[in-house]
């Protein structure tokens, strides 16, 4: 065999496992992937591990048992699920106004739906008890046109932090619904007033179904994203409406409890996953920001 | 399209939680111009002196340059990886897509506390914590689903046809991309990186763990001065920030009106 | 399922070439092959005898203009033109900036060059992506339906303007459309593709006349199709029987071959066909007698439905004639031998 007819077959073998194609998508993917799994998920991998490394899983009973931090999970979940509904009864309207709009006027109540997102979470609560404290807007007005002769306690409140939540979480409930909405053919609603229907039923039988599925997947990401909350109910709240993050910071900045502070971490993410994983069962996770992968 | 009672009602219930959304920037703008230290609203009296001290105090000028430091290099990492995996998804859609978009997502949703814990763990053995770069790759995972979202979102709306006119036309695939593709879907990886950029200015806790003695990004400063003792100049220093948005979202909707008015290629500019 | 089966095809330099077929028939895919975008799975393609299989396509050297344009909306007309001069070349900016004028002065837009595609109207943009196909002289230019975007008469406006680019540059065009006017109007050669596979190639109006199959017939203007059984065959001349028993007799044409009991349809053109009505005294010979059943003004001609031996024929009339037959009532219709089509029936 000369040495050209084996310099071509080695090149023809390479030539066969090397697909120009995937190699471009795996250039293209790998930083990403990467730098994800290595500065993302080993940490909280390792998190987890350290956690359960060091007595095992009798970690893990030492806080879900212990009775207060059940009933801060628990609280956890009583307010997300509040500030969740408060969010998809006020967001729905906004939504569906920002759908039929059109033009300069969507431009403009999507510019005043994400401006306060960038409003920080410190400041906000404090324009909260501007209104709601003792001696607040609300009081104050209350007082004076006497309907109450002394100030009533609103802030500090279950009340109170959902209403700081609902505040800060809205807008994503608004935008996630309205790019759902906007997928839903319009022209089903004129077809509907055609063959007879008022407005009214047109939406409740031919838009409101329609919309369901972005309304799962927005009330899903606003819910989890309330479970990681703490400034608000730590600033608006009394410590009765303590949610978890602020516990697992206390014990891992202040208390230097590294072990507890990732054990009750691990459970949080446990539980965050296990919504996720219930909702892809039941409801199905499409690409949550483009429907069904074109 | 509806009765123009059902349009009242529509626009009053819209109008007044909007004015619920609304309301705290109204309250800390005008705490902001409040004489007195106290946080009072309505102020006090009308004073800038607040905002004199935020642009006068070497710390709050040393915390903006933090996080405006922090901010960019989070923006550029983001776009560098996140724009060309928004590439691979959207066009190539490999095995596993499924899964990688979980992972993005939950990259958006995972408990703050829990990154920065774990963040900061992990950090100590690499020598990052208390490094700028450090941070900003922390936030960069936050700012990467942002731009990989918007990034596809502009690909799915572009039309490939173009990029086939300049390939037979000369161009190799990859100039073809370059010249073609990335200059028509800029505004959508300019808003994903926008985002990626004021998701890290916002971002509390990964740098209050991580960045601890180097010096205090604004939001940090911010959450430090409920501790220390308050007076209106954190509400001058928000205000700026949503000022800073406003301003931004008035560029990016002027550079979509300009875009728009160039159009795209499709047939039918009117006959 | 094949996009393209088995195609092969030779286009002689120079020459304007329509790939016309209904929608699904392979020709887009066709000329993607020829541009390179799709590989074919077997086969070759050469290009001045070279073959080009291996080359990529943004090396091929072709012009290409694609059906909704796809001209750069963040470019202006001027860089949109040049981009290929940019690419290929290396021409300074003043060398390219005179070819650019020359190209839009080709297409007829010279004054248009800074202004930014979605500024000008479909048929500017049209003109434009001609512009930038041609701007770099490539040796062959790939047309995919350009004009189906326009209304009728931007549509014939262009039709004229492309076959002058044609004549004055003398390139190879390959240009698909769905619509057999264009083609028959534009093109040196037709390709005329169904299903993947090529059906008949040939000038349009031996194509036209002299259609293979019952498909091309029909596809290429009206076709009145009447059935036979061929009964009997001689040197010069063949016999068959229609659906209604009746016996005609035609003269063989070359080529043909059909033998004793084959199924067969005969082709008459409706501008071919002379009518008179059976009231008027005198028959013609030899004819066959039609029941009017409809008639329909297109401005330019009519046309008259007839029912003959229970099929549908249709027959052109210049408007003035119309007056002759009122509406209803039994017609003879004659036809030139020579210019009726033998073609085997649809198997």
């Amino acid at each position: 065999m000369t040495v050209q007819e084996i310099d071509q077959r080695i090149r023809s073998r390479l030539v066969i496992k090397y697909n120009p194609r995937s190699f471009i998508v795996f250039l293209l993917l790998f930083p990403a992937c990467a730098w994800m799994a290595f500065f993302y998920i080993t940490p909280i991998a390792m998190l987890v591990y350290n956690s359960l490394a060091e007595d095992g899983l009798s970690i893990l009973s030492k806080t879900v048992a212990n009775p207060v931090y059940r009933s801060v999970f628990a609280t956890t979940l009583e307010i997300g699920a509040a500030s969740t509904l408060g969010c998809l009864l006020l967001g729905y309207p906004v939504a569906y106004a920002l759908t039929v709009s059109r033009g300069a006027l969507r431009g403009i109540l999507l510019i005043i739906v994400g401006l306060p997102y960038w409003l920080d979470y410190v400041v906000r609560s404090f324009s909260w008890m501007v209104l709601l404290g003792q001696r607040g807007l609300i009081n104050n007005f209350l007082l004076y046109i006497g309907v109450i002769d002394k100030p009533i306690q609103i802030m500090y409140t279950f009340l109170s932090v959902c209403i700081g939540m609902v505040q800060i979480l809205l807008p994503i409930m608004i935008l996630t619904l309205f790019a759902a909405m906007l997928r839903i053919d319009r022209r089903l609603m004129t077809a509907a007033a055609i063959h007879g229907a008022p407005p009214w039923k047109a939406f409740r039988t031919v838009f409101f179904p329609l919309s369901l599925p972005g309304v799962y997947a927005a009330s899903l990401l606003v819910f989890i994203s309330s479970l990681g909350f703490y400034i608000t109910s730590a600033l608006l709240g009394s410590p009765k409406e303590s949610m978890i993050s602020q516990s697992i910071t206390l014990l891992a900045a202040t208390l230097l409890k590294w072990s507890d502070a990732s054990a009750l971490s691990l459970v949080l993410l446990a539980i965050t996953m296990a919504i996720v994983i219930v909702y892809d069962r039941v409801f199905s996770i499409d690409d949550l920001w483009g429907g069904k992968d074109a | 399209m509806h009765k123009t009672s059902h349009s009242f009602a529509l626009g009053t219930s819209v109008a007044l939680i909007l004015a619920y959304l609304i309301f705290p920037i109204i309250v800390v703008v005008g705490i902001s111009f409040n004489a007195t230290t106290a946080l009072r609203f309505p102020p006090n009296g009308w004073s800038l002196r607040w905002y004199e001290q935020l642009f006068s105090s070497s710390e709050w000028t040393g915390s903006f340059l933090i996080s405006l430091q922090v901010g960019t290099l989070t923006m550029i990492l983001s776009v560098l990886i996140g724009v060309p995996a928004a590439f691979a998804l959207s066009r190539y859609k490999p095995p596993g897509r499924k899964l990688i978009n979980a992972l993005l997502l939950s990259a958006l949703i995972a408990p703050p506390v829990v990154r920065a814990l774990s963040t900061y763990l992990f950090y100590v053995p690499l020598g990052l914590n208390n490094t700028i770069i450090g941070l900003a790759i922390a936030h960069s995972v936050g700012g990467i689903p942002f731009v990989v979202i918007n990034t596809v979102a502009g690909l799915r709306s572009f039309d490939t046809t173009l990029e086939r006119a300049a390939i037979i036309h000369g161009a190799h695939p990859f100039i073809a991309v370059i010249t073609i593709t990335l200059k028509v879907i800029f505004p959508s990886i300019m808003v994903g990186a926008i985002f990626a950029f004021m998701q890290s200015l916002q971002e509390l806790l990964i740098s209050i763990f991580v960045l601890g003695t180097l010096g205090s990004p604004l939001a940090v400063k911010m959450w430090e001065g409920v501790r220390v003792g308050v007076d209106p100049t954190i509400a001058a220093a928000s205000s700026m920030l949503v000022v800073l948005a406003a301003v931004v979202f008035g560029i990016v909707a002027l550079a979509k009106l300009a875009t728009d008015a160039r159009g795209s290629a499709r047939a039918g500019a009117g006959e | 399922m094949k996009a393209v089966d088995d195609v092969s095809l030779r286009v002689a330099p120079g020459s304007f070439v329509s790939l016309l077929g209904p929608s699904g028939s392979g020709k887009t895919t066709t000329l993607n092959l020829i541009a390179g975008f799709i590989t074919p799975t077997s086969g070759d393609l050469l290009i001045d005898g070279v073959s080009v299989s291996a080359i990529p396509p943004h090396k091929r050297n072709i012009g290409m203009v694609f059906q909704a344009y796809a001209l750069f909306p963040h470019m202006t007309v001027s860089q949109n033109v040049g981009y290929p001069l940019k690419m290929r070349t290396k021409l300074s900016a003043t060398e390219r900036q005179d070819r650019i004028v020359e190209a839009l002065k080709l297409v007829r837009l010279a004054g248009l060059a800074d202004r930014f595609p979605a500024q000008l109207s479909g048929g500017q943009q049209q003109r434009v992506a001609m512009a930038r196909a041609l701007v770099s002289s490539p040796r062959l230019l790939l047309m995919d339906e350009p004009l189906g975007a326009l209304d009728k008469g931007l549509r014939e406006d262009l039709q004229l303007e492309i076959k002058e680019i044609h004549s004055k540059l003398g390139s190879t065009i390959i240009y698909v459309t769905h619509d057999q006017t264009e083609a028959l109007t534009m093109s040196d050669f037709l390709v005329v593709m169904r299903n993947a596979k090529i059906e008949q190639i040939g000038p349009p109006q031996a194509v036209y006349e002299n259609p293979d199959s019952v498909f091309v017939a029909s596809f290429l203007g009206t076709a009145n199709l009447l059935p036979l059984g061929v009964v009997g065959m001689s040197a010069d001349r063949l016999t068959g029987r229609l659906a209604n028993g009746e016996m005609i007799t035609i003269p063989t044409q070359s080529a043909s071959s059909f033998s004793s009991g084959d199924a067969a349809c005969l082709l008459i053109r409706p501008e071919d066909v002379k009518l008179s009505p059976c009231n008027s005294g005198k028959g013609l010979s030899p004819g066959l007698r039609a029941k009017l059943v409809d008639t329909m003004f297109h401005g330019d001609h009519s046309r008259v439905t007839l029912d003959l031996a229970g099929a549908k024929f249709t027959v052109q009339l210049h408007p003035a004639q119309i007056a002759e037959f009122n509406g209803s009532g039994d017609v003879f219709i004659s036809w030139s031998a020579e210019r009726a089509r033998l073609i085997p029936a649809d198997r």
